[in-house]
């Protein structure tokens, strides 16, 4: 039993930092007002460029987690013109880029040939000696590189939001467009860069997936991960500790999934891989039900900002 | 942009910085030429782009207008592939027009595919109901299997305010996972042992129009199509439903049922969706398979963005969607291009309309000096 316990826990951050990473990325977006639905076209697109990174350059498995990163950023361009700079409705845009992305991405690995390719990538980093200590060393202290990464991006970037100018710069932009335009914020260039580095995380997130988890490329292997980001993002009610909270949650959850089945708990497997959906799902009514919190979603989330219709 | 070189600290410079940028100003009215000619330059631009695409992955460019045009209008039996295909790209696309009218985002029409064919296939096989009205009860079965399945994320919007964009489309993972389980468990196929139904019967199939590979699904998806223009656009609920897009806030305060005119709106796109999944089971796959929704949420909702929720658009836009399917069909087998293709090309062409409608709305004029 203790040995279930300390297996399962063990695994709960590597399942959590897709989730953690891409609902940070939300977070900075829609701090600025740009809604993203597209987030599971980035992570598509990020899980896609990651495997095939590695695939092409053999190997170099963090280099490959950049170009994970700037695969979607690069593909951000495309819903920032469409939101930013075409005024487009924010819905349609970003379920065009999952759209887009899911086309996108099946078509390049298919052709390249690099989907059901198994590779070598990203593996645990021991942290000498303290791996040995008895229960915490195995959960805490035999992850990979990027679960220890998670947590000092988090600081930084709840950091930067809440205690820099640019933080609140960023947060008026999505809190009063009109009123940061009349402060002399640049509401084009802090939307894009908002959008363009939470893309980035949420690429992050994908390419995490195939280079660090899976190891392999499968179509469509997000798997509704994106969305669920975006119902953390939800749930945390944009405050990103609260996000990592609730992606630590998933975590469970998820890691939970082949323990079941391995245990030999009589449970239909269908069932089983339902379950980070319905809890989903749960989660949001639960969110909506106990809605007396501060939430800190930004006003102008979802608005097109038009400087010559200003009030 | 060029405003991107004003000061980020501080008060706007002198206008003097802004050496040449755009100013926008909103369009009062657009005249009808004007929509029509953007809208032509946005769809020329996605084809020109997907053609572009098309040639790079090895398509010669004269096979282009051979494989997209000539092909299918040339042959009785492509033209019969594109309106058997029509059939339940139409009814998708009428579900998508008639919850976005409402302004309920229903992502999930896929799922609500599923449920339908599982009321469809339930109905058929353990062959409930005389033979005669066997195919009645199936649509039946399967527009009731589209509500139920639409049902929670419609009353956890209207009651709590739960965001119905994620409640659908986590919906449709929860729909595939419980499709995976009947066919692989208590529905599997006893004759071939693979993961599909059984076969239907031949009272349990929408009967052949004679001509070709034609059958009733046509006709049935035509019918909704008149069934959904009258209901929208010359009955009071339509009328009131264009009153809620227009303005909700607006038509609650002087009195419009808005709660149940978005109730009936999403529930009538779930029966539709459940009704596009009994006619792929009952009139062109004749079983349910694992897999023979993929791709219809997805053009669904791009048919009702291309038609403004319109039904008679709809069902034209999904004609277009229908030429493309069959035209990507014959892609894979002549040039081994993934059906992604398909996607891909859909989602551009969709891009490059929604982006032209930038131009009908604004007017931009570039300041300079």
């Amino acid at each position: 039993m203790t040995d279930f316990l300390i297996n399962w826990i063990a695994n709960i951050p590597g399942f959590a930092v897709p989730f953690a990473l891409a609902a940070l990325g939300l977070i900075i977006t829609e701090k600025s007002g740009v809604l993203n639905l597209g987030a599971e076209g980035f992570m598509l697109m990020g899980a896609m460029a990651g495997a095939g990174a590695v695939i092409v350059m053999g190997g170099y498995p963090l280099l490959a987690l950049v170009i994970a990163a700037a695969a979607a950023a690069t593909l951000a361009l495309v819903f920032a013109t469409l939101t930013i700079g075409l005024r487009v409705n924010q819905v349609i845009s970003g379920l065009l880029m999952v759209f887009l992305a899911q086309g996108l991405t099946s078509l390049i690995a298919t052709q390249q040939g690099w989907t059901n390719k198994a590779f070598t990538g990203l593996g645990k980093l021991p942290l000498g000696p303290l791996k040995d200590i008895p229960v915490v060393g195995p959960i805490l202290f035999n992850q990979d590189l990027i679960v220890y990464l998670t947590v000092p991006i988090f600081f930084i970037a709840a950091y930067v939001l809440t205690r820099t100018h640019v933080g609140l710069r960023l947060r008026a932009v999505g809190e009063n467009p009109e009123a940061a335009d009349a402060a002399g914020v640049n509401i084009t260039l802090y939307r894009l860069a908002a959008v363009i580095i939470g893309a980035a995380l949420v690429g992050l997130a994908g390419g995490y997936l195939t280079v660090v988890v899976a190891k392999i490329w499968v179509d469509g292997m997000a798997g509704g991960r994106g969305w669920i980001a975006i119902a953390l993002v939800i749930f945390a009610r944009w405050h990103p500790w609260r996000a990592l909270a609730g992606a630590l949650l998933f975590g469970c959850v998820e890691a939970l999934i082949p323990r079941v089945a391995a245990a030999g708990i009589g449970v239909p497997q269908y069932f089983m891989l339902m379950l980070p959906y319905a809890v989903t799902l749960g989660v949001m009514v639960w969110t909506s039900l106990a809605r007396s919190g501060a939430s800190s979603e930004p006003s102008a989330l979802g608005q097109p900002y038009v400087r010559e219709e200003r009030h | 942009m060029a405003d991107e070189t004003a000061g980020m600290a501080g008060p706007p410079k002198a206008h003097g910085l802004h050496r040449f940028r755009p100013r926008l100003e909103m369009r009062q009215t657009t005249s009808g030429l004007r929509t029509a000619a953007m809208i032509a330059a946005g769809l020329a631009v996605g084809l020109g782009l997907s053609a572009l695409i098309l040639v790079a992955s090895g398509v010669r460019p004269g096979d282009l207008v051979n494989e997209f045009i000539v092909q299918i209008f040339a042959s009785p039996k492509n033209i019969s592939a594109v309106l058997v295909q029509a059939a339940p790209m139409i009814i998708v696309g009428l579900s998508a027009s008639i919850a976005f009218k409402a302004r309920f985002w229903n992502i999930g029409i896929e799922g609500q595919m599923i449920f339908g064919a599982i009321g469809a296939t339930l109905v058929a096989t353990f062959d409930i109901g005389p033979e005669g009205l066997r195919l009645p009860l199936m649509a039946l079965a399967a527009a009731l299997g589209g509500i139920a399945w639409i049902a929670l994320p419609a009353v956890l919007k209207l009651r709590l305010g739960v965001n119905e964009i994620i409640s659908t489309l986590l919906l449709n993972y929860v729909a595939l996972n419980f499709l995976l389980h009947l066919l692989y468990g208590p529905w599997q196929d006893p004759v071939s042992a693979f993961p599909h139904s059984e076969q239907f019967e031949e009272t349990e199939r929408l009967a052949a129009l004679g001509w070709q590979s034609l059958n009733a699904s046509l006709i049935v998806a035509l019918a909704l199509t008149v069934l959904v223009t009258v209901a929208l656009t010359a009955s009071r609920v339509g009328y009131l439903l264009n009153f809620v897009h227009t303005n909700a806030t607006m038509a609650r305060a002087v009195g419009v049922p808005v709660v149940l005119l978005t109730l009936a709106a999403a529930l009538g796109s779930g029966a539709l969706s459940g009704l596009a999944g009994f006619t792929i089971s009952a009139g062109i796959e004749y079983r349910m398979t694992q897999s023979f929704f993929i791709g219809y949420g997805f053009s669904g909702i791009l048919i009702a963005f291309l038609a403004r929720n319109n039904p008679i658009g709809a069902t034209i836009v999904a004609l277009f969607v229908a030429v493309l399917m069959v035209a990507g069909q014959s892609l894979q087998v002549f040039y081994q291009i993934p059906f992604a293709m398909v996607q891909l090309i859909q989602a551009i062409i969709v891009i490059c309309v929604a982006a032209s409608d930038f131009f009908i709305r604004h007017r931009v004029q570039w300041l300079t000096g």
